[in-house]
């Protein structure tokens, strides 16, 4: 629409001045700080690469960085295949349909550090219920984040209990806009629930299904709270994550340069993946336009 | 036959994960109300007792309304609200000159709105952190609200829904001479309710569910927020469980009361927007 020239970024301005020094501030001075570090007498001093060559040869740091990327490729996908199936299960109506829509919501209402402890809690193996259900139902019992082989997958269970009912709602929307005839007309012609799933419902779900993994992406990237309020990075650094290892570089060892260099790395592959993931969004934006 | 058979399954799929996503809430707000020394007794040998409280009590809850909970309860309150009511006028504005106007540099500072809803603000909060205690900000309330309020995931929201208000209502306002501000404010902010209650709603969880910022941000006792201070006893003083199942009861509870009243347009808003 026309306008004077100024009047849309008058109304920009509020959110671009938000973003510009909350967001696009702090990645410059991780970036200048990154290449600083501290003398023996505690002034900022340059240092140049020095911080990230230390990084490099630091097998502490590498392996936090294989154990964010695994972490990353089992939940993203884990969850967004829990969320359609959440999803397809509520999809049509029946009784008590919203009910179980709301119940399966719940949880994204108790936020990721109570997540935390009450399945911290709850997996206890002396005090925990659930293994005192295991016991009950004669199965043994588990040690789920006190064992260095289990941790990480009680990690991305407890966080898909929290996450999965959030990223249904954005399936559900997307398939409640599919219309009922395509898969009456599908099944007319003889097709089965599965040969209508995957070649009527799925093609049609591509864009909910794009949107839902780039933000499922964002949120569990780099998550922070269950790491430091139940694992501490342990057991045997098998959940320590990369935002845990610069949060330690940075508060418990006083290190900023180092922190602010595992933060510019962490920028970059995130960088790399939104950059991807825009691609993604915008030939799917002018496909629907 | 096979029909009813495949109702009876999808129920029983339904139930059974509703039990999974259900029980450890029902668990935590029911132990609150058990005497401290019943909340584990029942825990370990599973049976209708874990599940049953024996005997109610309110003392759980005396202990931490007496102490510095409602403290806590409040300031996040307050930063929550706070981050709301800006956030709503700041990212439907951007949202609104987004949808409405071409201008140059449009497509650029639209592509930085969506890398900045794809970069996860942890990513940040330790140059943030740097960038607060530089400009002195560290361990006041507006380090808390201000970093949030200005969204790209809210500003695409607004965006979205108002690219589906027919422009032509917007030309006859303006040949009647009544300015954009006039405009956004009596016309498009009036028929977004849905859109801002959603935003509202995300905003809120989203405050609410804060914790790595906030832990770094502050370090006075007087400005922690619910997660922080329920998190630092959990740390702190592990043996008092009434008090945290009590703090961490209300901490779920209060999040839930919006959540239940913004509910339904929250589903049908998001709804419109997946489907854009």
């Amino acid at each position: 629409m026309p306008a004077r020239r100024w009047i849309p970024y008058a109304f920009l301005a509020p959110a671009l001045l938000g973003l510009v020094i909350f967001r696009f501030t702090p990645i410059c001075l991780s970036l200048v700080g990154s290449f600083f570090g501290q003398s023996i007498r505690g002034d900022s001093i340059f240092v140049g690469v020095k911080n990230y060559a230390e990084l490099l040869g630091d097998p502490a740091f590498w392996s936090a960085v294989t154990t964010t990327l695994i972490f990353n490729l089992i939940i993203n996908p884990f969850q967004v295949v829990c969320a359609l199936a959440l999803a397809m299960l509520v999809r049509r109506p029946a009784r008590f349909i919203d009910v179980f829509r709301a119940s399966f919501l719940l949880p994204m209402t108790v936020s990721i550090a109570l997540t935390s402890i009450i399945w911290s809690i709850m997996l206890d193996p002396t005090l925990g219920p659930v293994n005192g259900f295991l016991r009950w139902a004669g199965l043994p019992p588990q040690p789920f984040f006190r064992s260095a082989d289990q941790a990480l997958t009680t990690l991305i269970l407890v966080a898909t209990w929290k996450g999965a009912g959030y990223w249904m709602v954005f399936l559900l929307a997307g398939l409640l806009a599919i219309p009922k005839e395509l898969d009456e007309s599908a099944s007319i012609d003889g097709a089965n629930a599965w040969q209508r799933f995957f070649g009527v419902t799925l093609p049609l779900m591509k864009r909910p299904l794009a949107f839902v993994l780039v933000a499922d992406t964002a949120a569990n990237f780099l998550l922070f709270a269950p790491v430091y309020i139940v694992t501490n990075g342990g057991p045997n650094g098998a959940t320590q994550l990369l935002m845990f290892e610069a949060y330690q570089a940075a508060f418990a060892f006083l290190n900023h340069g180092r922190s602010l260099a595992i933060s510019t790395i962490i920028l970059v592959i995130i960088l790399v993946i939104a950059l991807f993931e825009l691609r993604l969004f915008r030939s799917e934006d002018e496909t629907v336009a | 036959m096979r029909r009813r058979a495949l109702a009876i399954l999808r129920y029983v799929a339904l139930v059974l994960i509703a039990t999974v996503l259900l029980l450890p809430i029902y668990w935590l707000i029911m132990s609150s109300f058990r005497p401290a020394g019943d909340i584990f007794r029942y825990a370990g040998q599973f049976g209708l007792e874990t599940l049953v409280p024996q005997r109610l009590t309110l003392e759980n809850y005396q202990q931490i309304f007496a102490a510095s909970f409602p403290r806590a309860l409040f300031n996040s309150l307050f930063v929550c609200l706070a981050t709301v009511a800006l956030g709503v006028l700041v990212n439907s504005m951007a949202g609104f000159a987004f949808a409405v106007f071409d201008f140059p540099f449009k497509k650029a500072l639209f592509v930085a709105v969506l890398l900045s809803f794809m970069m996860p603000f942890e990513s940040i909060v330790i140059p943030l952190y740097t960038l607060m205690r530089t400009l002195r900000w560290t361990d006041t309330y507006a380090a808390l609200i201000l970093p949030e309020v200005a969204g790209g995931l809210i500003i695409f929201l607004f965006r979205q829904f108002f690219l589906g208000i027919p422009k032509e209502i917007y030309e006859a306002a303006r040949i009647d001479g009544a300015s954009w501000w006039r405009i956004y404010l009596q016309m498009t902010l009036p028929l977004s309710g849905p859109t801002i209650a959603t935003a509202s709603l995300m905003m809120f969880i989203h405050q609410w569910d804060a914790f790595f910022w906030p832990l770094v941000a502050t370090s006075s006792a007087d400005l922690a927020v619910v997660q922080v201070a329920i998190a630092r006893n959990m740390t702190l003083e592990q043996a008092n469980w009434g008090a945290l199942f009590a703090s961490a009861s209300t901490a779920v509870i209060v999040a839930a009361i919006p959540f239940f009243i913004l509910q339904r347009s929250y589903v049908r808003v998001v709804a419109v927007q997946a489907d854009k």
